[in-house]
């Protein structure tokens, strides 16, 4: 894992750049630094992390492509995962922390899916959740299917800046940070990701708008 | 929302009002709405061995709900009036209509934050759907509040090295929570609780059981870890 999330050496750092920069989380203070941690601010930091970022890295996981399902085990075990090496993770830099292990939980969940999918394509499918019928499908859900359908096609790379850029509300700064990419990419790979977002949506949109005047001609009927 | 830092920061595709097209905006909409129910924060605290112990969770859990609660539906009811056109109508309408909670496991049964439940109630009035639902959500909250607090004894008792102790609060727990949101969680406490009071061949029977029922828990590392002892 990469150095944001990581102390470099022994260079008196400012406070990283990271994502709004929050003020520091309970606990932080205490634990940075210090070779032997209180248990106390190690958990109050760790709950604080919690209170602050769930519904961050839930979103982050489940824009990644993470089935719903499936949220509620890659929520805890982000957590987990950040808890071990917590005393790596400099005051102020929790969120990208969160984020980077969140993505990488995701891109092996989406791994796993696939691998799931290809079994499953051969037997018989054993549950229904990923095609329900339209009565048990409200538009909040289908939005979010729609969604899904949309980013799932988006390459990865411009994925991950749409998603922060547009549901994060992160600058492009912080993105290049968190990625550590140059904030020139930041602005092309943006770019880019919009068109192709913007084209895919127009295209749902086609296919929506013919859809409602089908279903309103079935209506008309007697 | 916070100001760009400069000039050659785009604006949000969703603070663009003239340019989105509904369907558009929905889809933004869906992507940042998504919100964590009181049983997943429940959930990772339990994982990670946190106290829930003080009543700061009990308020603070349910103050949450609440708020998020009205959070998504002050976001819904301003999504109808806002956008307005063809297609934001029926999402507004089937959202009333038929609520459901953006962020859920389809096999739990408690209400999530942003679940305005039941359907019958969340009648056309913006007071009446706001009442319901921190009322569900709270309760909900405060059930796993106290599960939460239940098994913080056992494991309490078990990191004091009182494990018999731990075994009676976690049997304690299965009694009063048959269908507790916590069972898997309980369990790992229990494997680690019999082994600890010398019942060895018990806690290896559990942990081989657990492994086989839940291969993939987050939880399994930490089974895995006591067969291996």
């Amino acid at each position: 894992m990469p150095h944001l999330a990581v102390r470099s050496g022994a260079q008196a750092e400012p406070p990283a750049v990271i994502i709004g920069g929050p003020p520091p989380l309970a606990g932080a203070v205490a634990t940075y630094g210090n070779a032997a941690p209180a248990a106390r601010d190690r958990d109050a930091r760790l709950r604080s992390m919690v209170d602050r970022y769930i519904d961050f890295v839930a979103r982050v996981l489940r824009n990644a492509g993470t089935p719903d399902a499936e949220i509620d085990d890659e929520v805890q075990r982000t957590f987990i995962t950040a808890a071990r090496r917590l005393d790596d993770v400099r005051p102020g830099a929790e969120k990208g922390f969160l984020f980077k292990i969140a993505l990488n939980l995701a891109a092996h969940a989406r791994r796993t899916l696939a691998r799931r999918r290809e079994v499953l394509a051969e037997e018989a499918p054993e549950r229904n959740e990923t095609f329900p019928t339209p009565e048990q499908l409200t538009d909040q859900k289908r939005m979010r299917q729609l969604l899904d359908g949309v980013l799932d096609r988006m390459d990865e790379s411009l994925r991950v800046v749409f998603v922060l850029y547009e549901f994060e509300e992160m600058n492009m700064s912080e993105i290049a940070d968190v990625l550590e990419i140059p904030r020139g990419t930041v602005a092309s790979r943006l770019r880019r990701a919009r068109e192709e977002f913007r084209e895919r949506v127009s295209a749902l949109e086609g296919i929506e708008q013919r859809a409602r005047s089908l279903h309103l001609k079935d209506e008309r009927k007697p | 929302m916070r100001t760009p830092t400069s000039t050659s920061e785009p604006n949000r595709l969703l603070d663009e009002p003239g340019e989105s097209g509904s369907l558009e905006r929905a889809l933004l909409r869906a992507g940042s709405s998504y919100r964590t129910s009181p049983n997943t924060r429940a959930k990772v605290l339990a994982g990670l061995g946190l106290a829930a112990g003080s009543t700061t969770l009990l308020t603070g859990t349910a103050a949450a709900a609440s708020s998020a609660a009205k959070l998504t539906w002050t976001k819904l009811l301003l999504g109808v009036s806002v956008v307005g056109a063809v297609a934001a109508v029926p999402v507004g309408y089937y959202a009333l209509r038929h609520p459901t909670a953006p962020v859920s496991r389809p096999a739990a049964s408690l209400p999530m934050v942003s679940d305005p439940a039941p359907a019958s109630a969340a009648q056309d009035t913006k007071q009446d759907t706001q009442a319901v639902v921190p009322a569900a959500a709270s309760r909900a909250a405060a059930l796993l509040t106290e599960e939460l607090g239940a098994l913080d004894h056992a494991r309490l008792s078990l990191a004091s090295g009182d494990a018999r102790r731990a075994l009676e609060e976690l049997e304690a727990y299965d009694r009063r929570y048959p269908q507790g949101r916590l069972q898997i969680e309980a369990e790992v406490l229990r494997i680690d609780a019999l082994a600890k009071v010398g019942r060895k061949d018990v806690a290896r029977q559990r942990a081989e059981a657990f492994l086989r029922h839940h291969p993939n828990s987050v939880l399994a590392t930490r089974v895995r870890a006591h067969l291996a002892d």
